[in-house]
């Protein structure tokens, strides 16, 4: 009896010891992901993983040198981004545009690293952003962030996680009007001050005085309508935000159509924007519609009855469709994904170019240093270039982050002191059930 | 639009609500525990009619402005939330031997693995019946009701299930072994009902009913994998409004809280309306009583009759 329990006792101290040798070798995979390390000894790190048979915890300590080396392993980057909930068409395409982008940045490579990019998903809510930006920076340790889709999750993370950090923050959709109170948070997007300015100049080129206005409830939604009341020059007959993933807003469209008004302007998301038009639809409404960017997408069309919203115009930031680079992007776009891009696809697209430029002019690659040449990369000054290839050279060659001007697929880009980009506008109107692009508008 | 109007709009909402809580309920009265996994059952409900009637098409006719095909895919929906429900009880809840709170828990997690399958295999985005959007009922336009066809067929559904089931639980055997199953589990048992298979019928129906629920949903607006679970809340509110555990409890709470959610504007328009004196509290009403908090006004109604009657509207135990 005695014998068996001793027994039983060192096979349990062993387990424990194997457990903790586990463990000790799993945390040293989870450094080596941090700074790439260098190729040898990052995989020894993922051996220590099969630590298990406990005989040397020692592999950790190899794993966790992987830390502090670091020339040829891939430079790793982080992404939050909208893989579900009601942002996730957005999510989509970023996520085209980031493997395009990632793909033609590895081929030339930054100074004969990769650029690797780890992705978290935001869930499209605030609470869902911050803890995958938490995951990134204060686990995996990015210094530069690519993040997010909604300008509140954008503005969460900022707040709760990149704030007082030397860690880089670039938004990759984000057109709320608030972000542009904090410069240290930039993005790709333009504001949205510029469309609400553009839907109001429209609404009264239509001849319309009275509108009725409904709103998300959130900071894009807020900011938005803001700015338009602030720009309108006529009169609001109702102006009220609704709740996002309603399962119904008949009480909203019927208070939309008691207002009299008969311009009705949708300051919302694709799925509540559908939600709505099959509800004013089927209560039998008519009403001249406008829109801001987020109503617009090829899952309104499909999920809205034909006819239901002909006419209607809305405002999208655009990417500078007249230039060659932009069309030179559609053009593998297309051949890679078999149809046209979005500009919030090429927003993604320049956010990863972008980045990889500031790795490559930054002496290390630290979030200190990133913040000092992601701004540069991109600005006024230097060369203009149009590709990563064309950028990466003149880096190569000695050139300091002042001498590239990156001019992106989205617009040149050129960050101001607000972290804000300039961008282009365009008006698109909904010809038989189907967007077609009318006019342009400068940002 | 007039106070009929927003009745009717009330109404369609409600068989919706009605159909998710009685559900809801009845597992609580006879599984004992809340069940988080009703609202993404009536998801996964939604999306079987979505697969079956893309797969068999509309077969011909219409009624109520609905294909055949659209019945048959609202009965497979039905079947196979009852199905998932039951496998769920079998595999995971019978199997852990953990109290209420525990069962609870594990519900949220079921919820998250119901939604993340329909994600993996739908994606997220939403999409829709494809079934041809009707415009308002043309003879009931005068009246200010607007309503399509497909939203008298949903409340005439509701109508048939919910009467169905009350024949049911009044009527025959297994009803009277899930009410006397809901008052004294013990008792039932020892009186020889086998308590096990009525645990499993409670679940048939309830799911079943969910799922029904959730077809509708994707009729009445669009299916997307969080339809459900946006709806659970209400669905809650609208079980504990009815008094839990109670059947009949639900279908008024279920009424009373989609109705009131449709009727937000018509309390905004009473509010203005009403010669609140003085001014400032007027524009505090007025703030209060808008369409964006039909929820948060739902739920101060909810409060309000728990506090005058403290088990619901239905009261303790009456299934």
């Amino acid at each position: 009896m005695s014998r068996d329990s001793t027994d039983l006792a060192n096979r349990r101290t062993l387990l424990k010891l194997t457990g903790g040798a586990g463990v000790a070798a799993l945390s040293g995979c989870l450094s080596t992901t941090d700074d790439g390390g260098d190729g040898s000894d990052g995989s020894d790190g993922s051996d220590g993983s099969d630590g298990s048979d406990g005989s040397d915890g020692s592999d950790s300590s190899d794993g966790s040198d992987g830390s502090d080396g670091g020339d040829s392993g891939p430079y790793e980057i982080g992404m939050v981004n909208s893989l579900t909930g009601s942002l996730s068409a957005f999510g989509q395409r970023n996520k085209r545009g980031v493997d395009l982008a990632l793909q033609q940045v590895n081929e030339v490579g930054i100074g004969g690293r990769e650029l690797n990019i780890a992705v978290e998903d935001s869930e499209s809510e605030n609470q869902g952003g911050i803890a995958a930006a938490q995951k990134l920076v204060n686990q995996d340790g990015v210094p530069f962030l690519i993040g997010a889709v909604g300008s509140g999750v954008s503005l969460a993370i900022y707040e709760s996680v990149v704030q007082d950090t030397d860690v880089v923050q670039l938004s990759q959709n984000s057109t709320g009007l608030n972000l542009t109170n904090f410069p240290g948070l930039l993005r790709m997007s333009p504001s949205g001050r510029s469309q609400s300015l553009a839907l109001s100049n429209i609404i009264a080129e239509d001849g319309y005085d009275s509108v009725a206005v409904t709103y998300v409830n959130n900071d894009y939604g807020q900011s938005l309508t803001d700015a338009f009341v602030n720009a309108w020059d006529g009169d609001i007959a109702y102006n009220n935000p609704h709740d996002q993933d309603q399962a119904s807003y008949s009480g909203v469209i019927s208070e939309m159509n008691s207002s009299g008004a008969d311009a009705w302007l949708f300051i919302t998301y694709q799925a509540e924007f559908s939600t709505m038009v099959n509800e004013v639809f089927s209560s039998g409404y008519e009403a001249q519609f406008y829109g801001a960017d987020s109503v617009q997408g090829a899952n309104v069309i499909e999920n809205t009855p034909e006819g239901s919203m002909d006419g209607m115009k809305i405002v999208v930031p655009s990417a500078p469709v007249e230039e060659e680079n932009y069309q030179s992007f559609r053009d593998t776009f297309e051949s890679e994904y078999g149809q046209e891009p979005t500009s919030w696809a090429a927003y993604a697209y320049d956010c990863v170019i972008n980045a990889a430029l500031a790795i490559q002019a930054a002496d290390e690659f630290t979030g200190a240093a990133l913040q000092d040449t992601v701004r540069r990369v991109s600005g006024p000054e230097g060369e203009t270039v149009t590709s990563f290839e064309a950028a990466s050279e003149i880096l190569a060659d000695g050139g300091g982050p002042d001498d590239v001007d990156y001019q992106g697929v989205s617009g040149p880009i050129d960050f101001n002191d607000a972290g804000d980009p300039v961008g282009f506008l365009q008006v698109l109107e909904v010809q038989d059930h189907a967007y077609e692009g009318i006019d342009f508008v400068e940002g | 639009m007039t106070v009929l109007g927003y009745l009717a709009n009330g109404l369609v909402f409600s068989s919706i609500i009605v159909l998710g809580s009685i559900g809801l309920s009845l597992v609580y009265s006879i599984a004992d525990f809340a069940n988080f996994a009703h609202g993404d059952t009536m998801t996964i409900g939604a999306y079987t009619s979505l697969v079956t009637f893309g797969a068999i098409g509309g077969l011909g006719g219409a009624v109520l402005g609905l294909p055949y095909g659209f019945f048959v895919a609202l009965v497979a929906g039905i079947a196979v939330a009852a199905l998932v429900a039951v496998g769920t009880e079998k595999l995971i809840y019978e199997p852990l031997d953990i109290d209420s709170i525990g069962l609870l828990i594990t519900s949220i997690g079921i919820a998250f693995i119901y939604r993340a399958v329909i994600q993996i295999r739908f994606g997220s985005e939403s999409t829709d019946f494809d079934i041809q959007a009707l415009r308002p009922i043309d003879a009931l336009l005068p009246y200010g009701i607007r309503v399509t066809l497909h939203d008298v067929a949903i409340v005439v559904s509701a109508v048939i299930l919910v009467v169905g089931l009350h024949v049911l639980l009044q009527y025959t055997d297994l009803g009277r072994k899930m009410r006397a199953m809901a008052d004294n589990p013990d008792l039932a048992r020892v009186s020889g009902i086998r308590t096990k298979r009525i645990k499993l019928w409670t679940w048939v129906i309830g799911a079943g009913l969910a799922g029904a629920g959730g077809v509708f949903l994707g009729l009445f607006n669009q299916l997307a994998p969080r339809m459900g679970f946006n709806l659970l809340l209400v669905i809650f509110a609208a079980v504990i409004l009815g008094g839990i555990g109670s059947v009949y409890g639900a279908m008024a709470g279920g009424f009373l809280i989609g109705m009131i959610n449709q009727l937000t504007p018509f309390f905004s328009n009473v509010v203005e309306a009403l010669p609140i004196w003085p001014g400032w509290l007027a524009r505090v009403a007025e703030g209060l009583v808008s369409i964006e908090y039909a929820n948060a006004i739902a739920f101060v109604i909810m409060v309000l009759v728990l506090l005058v009657r403290p088990n619901g509207i239905a009261g303790e135990g009456a299934t």
